[in-house]
């Protein structure tokens, strides 16, 4: 029976559409793939010595130890966030005669070969091996090993029990707040006795049953769990939410184009995808953390206008990307309805310019780094609102890759609405600003790049309708294609 | 109203849809009937504009559907569940067409008492994602939907199916009434033969994708109806003897 489960697994994967796609994107998977196994690999192998450069007074074994604690909750909150839990593909199994039992150590073995349990694999392995080669006792190392990838199974598992169960969550986020806090400003260091805990196993390599232990308690733990609620309204069911109703009307004064921002703030509220990537593009306002930083940077100005361009145009780059996708499910109504495709578009430019706006605000602290940088931004913010946006909604047009609303991204899930011609058409959005700022930089100065880089932005508002009119005729071209596809199930 | 000419839809070589020339007038209700595959959705696609016509065109009170988006203010549909925003609850959905059909939320209301019934309480003030209403329950909000904002032609793929029983004799009322009082131009396609015979004046059968029947309703009409489809498994079985 397992092995039929498995070949319905193939043929789910074989036959999914993206994966249907054509050769390009398959050679772009597989390059993804390989980049990221890559850098793993070569972030494993090469840990140890890095460690040892960086710091040399202490064991590379205790130091990796001591950040181990740090790993495992990043690596939670990731899975809790990203990680798709296959358990409604096991409704048309409940009718047939198989065993209970089977399906759920199938469904708990599916999900111990997500791609989450694998790729730390990728960099814990090298890393054994190289201790190994290095002299490091054998028992002790592997030992290591097993509790490592023990307590990644642990966590696999606790997952999935806190996935249908939102306390949970908040008060492990709650306890990650503290310990964060504490542990930022030396008050309690969590770490320490967490990596003492890690050091300690390692030396009585027979500690490793405790992790093992935790493991098959887990496992036992989720298998009842399931098997307690293995019926349509238990635990095979998806979560009705409550309806949380937001008084939007304030939105009204933008007149047409009113009723689809509301119902594009409540697209993203009510909703687990375009959650996911709002967050994602949150985080886009910390770029500048990265690159301001750092002296290197700071001699490329043409690198911090990129950089410039990413704080502002995180929701362009990320929500942006998926127009008209997001509409995917009920794009058939928007397309019969008393709507003009134009009136719609615009909707679309005004979401993403508040957000560009938005963003602009959240970013005055990087006035800390300079009025240059901060002038930069600005000028960044005016050349996304000004051009990116159009370019995103270009873009938008040969996107037709419909997007299941309420349901998690699965990893690798960009290749959903990714095809070559995205990513043609994506490397303008940066690609220009930099060329844009750096050529006045380069003939007159550093404010004669900004103005540039300003300056194409508002002709860009200038002539929008223009662009308008240009951008619904490639909409209007592709309509039918456009429609058809959206209604491809996934 | 609604002019059909030399209209056909291929896919492949392989035509789906081949109508000579159909003529709606104003305020006909219109009901569509023929088996899986005979093209009812295809034309009601093809009227909203959602494929392209292979050859012909559908004029909808002058407009060339495929050609203008002028038809869509006085257009209104609903096919299946993709008509639905999931994340919105009904009355959200409601106030959303209503936004667009330039009504206010007044006038949304009134006309949303007015079918209390058959609603029979399970739609309004449900605290419920349409998403999370089953089936009938998401075609009762879907239908309603439709008649938001007077619309002169109102086009329903399959509207009887998925209804319990009480629903469905509402709906019959609710179209009956639209059809007679108001001039509307109601399309509706079914698999019920008794359904359709009830509320369409007028009877279309498609086999294949082309108009074999074309009937002004009768009480005769039904007995027809079922003697020609009855037939039909006739056919099929001689066929398939061979």
């Amino acid at each position: 029976m397992i092995k039929r489960l498995l070949s319905f697994e193939w043929k789910q994967f074989s036959r999914s559409s993206y994966f249907k796609k054509g050769i390009a994107i398959k050679i772009l998977l597989a390059f993804a793939v390989l980049y990221f196994g890559g850098m793993a690999l070569l972030l494993g192998g090469s840990l140890f010595f890095i460690l040892k450069k960086t710091i040399p007074e202490t064991d590379p074994m205790t130091t990796v130890n001591s950040f181990l604690f740090f790993w495992f909750i990043f690596d939670f909150m990731l899975r809790y966030f990203m990680q798709q839990l296959p358990v409604m593909n096991v409704k048309p199994l409940m009718i047939i005669p198989v065993k209970r039992n089977t399906v759920i150590y199938y469904l708990l073995g599916k999900t111990s070969v997500s791609f989450f349990n694998i790729l730390p694999l990728f960099i814990v392995v090298p890393f054994t091996i190289v201790l190994l080669v290095q002299g490091y006792p054998v028992i002790p190392v592997l030992a290591w090993l097993i509790g490592f990838v023990a307590i990644t199974g642990s966590i696999n598992f606790i997952n999935f029990l806190v996935n249908k169960n939102n306390v949970v969550f908040y008060v492990v986020l709650a306890l990650v707040a503290t310990f964060g806090v504490l542990e930022y400003y030396s008050i309690f260091k969590i770490s320490e006795p967490m990596g003492y805990a890690f050091n300690y196993m390692y030396a009585h390599p027979y500690l490793v049953v405790v992790p093992i232990v935790a493991l098959v308690a887990l496992f036992n733990a989720t298998f009842h769990f399931i098997k307690k609620g293995f019926y349509l309204d238990d635990a095979i069911s998806k979560k009705v939410k409550e309806v949380s109703t937001t008084d939007l009307s304030w939105l009204n004064r933008f007149g047409a184009v009113a009723p689809f921002l509301k119902n594009d703030i409540k697209l993203i509220q009510r909703n687990v995808r375009p959650r996911q990537v709002m967050m994602m593009s949150f985080m886009f306002l910390f770029y500048g953390l990265v690159f301001y930083t750092q002296d290197t940077y700071r001699e490329m100005p043409a690198l911090l206008a990129f950089a410039s361009m990413f704080i502002t145009g995180g929701f362009l780059m990320t929500f942006g990307q998926y127009v008209p996708s997001w509409d995917s499910e009920y794009y058939k109504l928007l397309m019969s309805q008393n709507i003009p495709y134009k009136t719609y578009l615009e909707s679309k430019w005004y979401l993403m310019v508040v957000a560009v706006l938005f963003s602009f605000i959240l970013s005055t602290p990087y006035i800390y780094f300079g009025w240059d940088i901060f002038g930069m931004i600005a000028a960044g913010a005016v050349f996304n609102i000004g051009l990116n946006s159009f370019l995103t909604l270009f873009g938008g047009a040969l996107n037709r890759v419909p997007i299941e609303l309420n349901v998690k991204a699965k990893a690798f899930s960009n290749t959903n609405g990714f095809n070559p011609t995205q990513l043609l058409i994506g490397l303008p959005k940066f690609l220009l600003p930099m060329l844009i700022f750096y050529v006045p930089y380069k003939l007159i100065n550093f404010n004669a790049g900004l103005i540039a880089l300003a300056l194409v932005g508002v002709l860009g508002i200038v002539f929008r309708p223009y662009i308008f009119n240009k951008i619904e005729q490639v909409y209007q071209k592709g309509k039918y294609k456009t429609i058809a596809a959206f209604s491809e199930k996934q | 109203m609604i002019k059909t000419v030399n209209l056909t839809k291929k896919y492949n070589d392989v035509t789906v849809l081949n109508i000579e020339e159909i003529e709606i007038p104003k305020g006909q209700s219109f009901g569509l009937v023929g088996n899986n595959g005979a093209g009812k959705t295809t034309y009601f696609s093809l009227l909203l504009d959602l494929i392209a016509p292979s050859s012909g065109y559908i004029e909808n009170n002058g407009v060339l559907v495929h050609e203008s988006e002028d038809w869509k203010p006085f257009t209104s549909s609903f096919i299946d569940e993709s008509f639905l925003i999931g994340y919105l609850t009904a009355e959200e959905y409601f106030y959303f067409i209503g936004d667009l059909r330039h009504q206010t939320k007044a006038d949304v209301d009134t006309l949303l008492a007015q079918f209390a019934d058959f609603f029979n309480g399970e739609i309004l003030k449900q605290k419920k994602y349409l998403r999370d209403l089953s089936k009938g329950n998401q075609k009762k909000a879907g239908i309603v939907a439709a008649l938001i904002g007077n619309p002169e032609v109102i086009v329903l793929d399959e509207p009887f199916a998925n209804l319990d029983p009480t629903t469905q004799i509402r709906l019959k009322q609710i179209i009956k009434e639209l059809a007679r009082s108001k001039g509307v131009t109601i399309l509706i396609s079914s698999h019920d033969l008794s359904h359709v015979t009830d509320v369409c004046e007028r009877i279309v059968v498609l086999e294949k994708g082309a108009v074999i029947k074309d009937l002004k309703t009768s009480p005769a009409t039904l007995k027809e109806l079922e003697a020609h489809f009855s037939g039909l498994v006739g056919v099929e079985k001689a066929t398939d003897l061979q």
